[in-house]
């Protein structure tokens, strides 16, 4: 089963990071999940892959009421942000998914009706949880071609899908980046190869570099806070991605 | 929901596949018989009176074609509502696996009604399948007893392909035609009629 982290808290608004699953088969990619909590609703960010249902749906339900789930945002298409689609609007039909425009006849395979897709336009938009104005902030092309990054400026918590993303192994599985120069090897790799335009990147750089930032939380590894968080965006910045040596 | 359950599953949705690719080349082989019946009544026509008989038998093969082509249309239909059911069954199953698994690792109150839910939702699919397939078996009884018909067709055309005159040969060599690719169809269907999706094991 996946462990839980409240990493904010302010009264009713939390944000949980749901992280590493012991038991997980090593043919999956391991990934984080969140659920941001505002006046008793949730709001389930990359909910993950079908067969990692069980251990999130179990760890999440140690801290939330799965039914209170108002919706899931899903970062991109990819199987490991979504494939459980179907499984969570078990327990609330009703439930919205806000996903790119691009990826809302797309994900569908993945469950859902008309109804539970709300399309994000490519300039962003907010999306409310009992108030909370969340931000979906535009990451196109890092990697998917329609990707969405999601602010909380109360909480100063961004949600950064892969970007920021490592493939740690198993003996470092901390929640936080603990050393940022040690940290970074085990995400080069993976950020030269997912993340597809330099032109999209050094965007995505500028813009985040404006917003306050105490948490930079990617879909995998671990999370940067502090100081980590710019030491990130300008080693990405100057990073060279989308090339592949073949 | 045990593994040999999901296995078996898997099975039939394999077998159903083979079942309709041996549909597909019945409905080729029906479209050899209509252009080959055309044929046989241009034939016919020319070798007049004396093989009346032969012209009557290639009309009744041209409509034993369109039957049997209309009859494999509905197979396949049949078919498809069949893959769709154990598509749905195999869907059904692994998110029933996903639930009572999370079920093992939570005791959250929503779990038990939706895991009986989808327990009858599964018995639902499964009656479903079970009516399909004993359609499916009775509209391939029904094609099997249609070629059988087509088969007398096709010995009577080679009486009759006898008393064509200059034009016998002719006609016995289309007579045997019509009965090869008829013995062809018949074994199809009979093999259909013996796969183990109707079995259910």
């Amino acid at each position: 089963m996946k462990t839980t982290k409240t990493i904010f808290q302010d009264g009713t608004h939390k944000w949980v990071a749901i992280v590493r699953d012991p038991a997980k088969p090593n043919h999956l990619v391991d990934t984080n999940e969140y659920l941001v909590t505002h006046g008793g609703r949730g709001l389930l960010l990359d909910p993950g892959g079908a067969e990692i249902f069980p251990a999130v749906f179990s760890a999440l339900a140690t801290e939330f009421d799965p039914s209170a789930l108002a919706g899931i945002f899903a970062s991109h298409q990819d199987p490991d942000i979504c494939s459980s689609l179907a499984l969570w609007l078990e327990f609330n039909p009703q439930m919205h998914c806000h996903v790119s425009w691009l990826w809302s006849s797309f994900i569908p395979h993945f469950g859902g009706t008309a109804e539970t897709f709300v399309q994000i336009p490519d300039e962003g938009m907010s999306i409310s949880l009992e108030g909370l104005m969340l931000q979906a902030v535009p990451a196109h092309y890092l990697h998917s071609s329609g990707n969405f990054n999601l602010y909380d400026k109360i909480a100063k918590v961004l949600f950064s899908g892969d970007i920021g993303a490592a493939l740690l192994p198993s003996s470092e599985n901390g929640l936080f980046v603990e050393d940022f120069d040690r940290h970074i090897r085990h995400a080069e790799g993976f950020h030269r190869r997912w993340m597809g335009s330099n032109e999209a990147k050094r965007r995505w750089c500028e813009r985040v570099a404006q917003m306050e930032i105490d948490m930079l939380c990617p879909q995998h590894g671990a999370i940067y806070q502090g100081a980590d968080v710019q030491r990130f965006i300008n080693w990405f910045d100057e990073l060279q991605v989308g090339i592949v040596n073949a | 929901m045990t593994t040999e359950q999901v296995a078996q599953t898997g099975i039939d949705l394999l077998r159903i596949v083979r079942i309709n690719e041996e549909i597909k080349r019945v409905v080729a082989v029906s479209f050899k018989i209509n252009i080959m019946a055309l044929n046989a009544i241009f034939l016919a026509k020319r070798a007049g009176t004396a093989a009346r008989g032969f012209a009557v038998l290639s009309n009744e093969f041209r409509s034993f074609s369109e039957e049997l082509r209309s009859s494999m249309a509905a197979l396949t239909s049949m078919v498809y509502s069949c893959v769709n059911e154990v598509s749905m069954v195999l869907q059904e199953m692994r998110f029933t696996r996903l639930l009572q698994e999370a079920s093992q690792l939570s005791s959250h109150a929503s779990l038990a009604p939706m895991l009986r839910r989808r327990g009858l939702e599964n018995v639902t699919h499964q009656e479903n399948l079970a009516r399909l397939r004993s359609q499916l078996r009775r509209a391939l009884d029904d094609a099997f007893q249609m070629v059988e018909l087509g088969g007398v067709l096709a010995k009577s055309a080679k009486i009759e392909a006898a008393y064509g005159q200059s034009f016998a040969a002719s006609l016995s060599q289309v007579s045997g035609e019509f009965d090869h690719i008829v013995e062809e169809i018949r074994a199809s269907l009979e093999s259909l009629r013996r796969s183990a999706f109707f079995a259910g094991n």
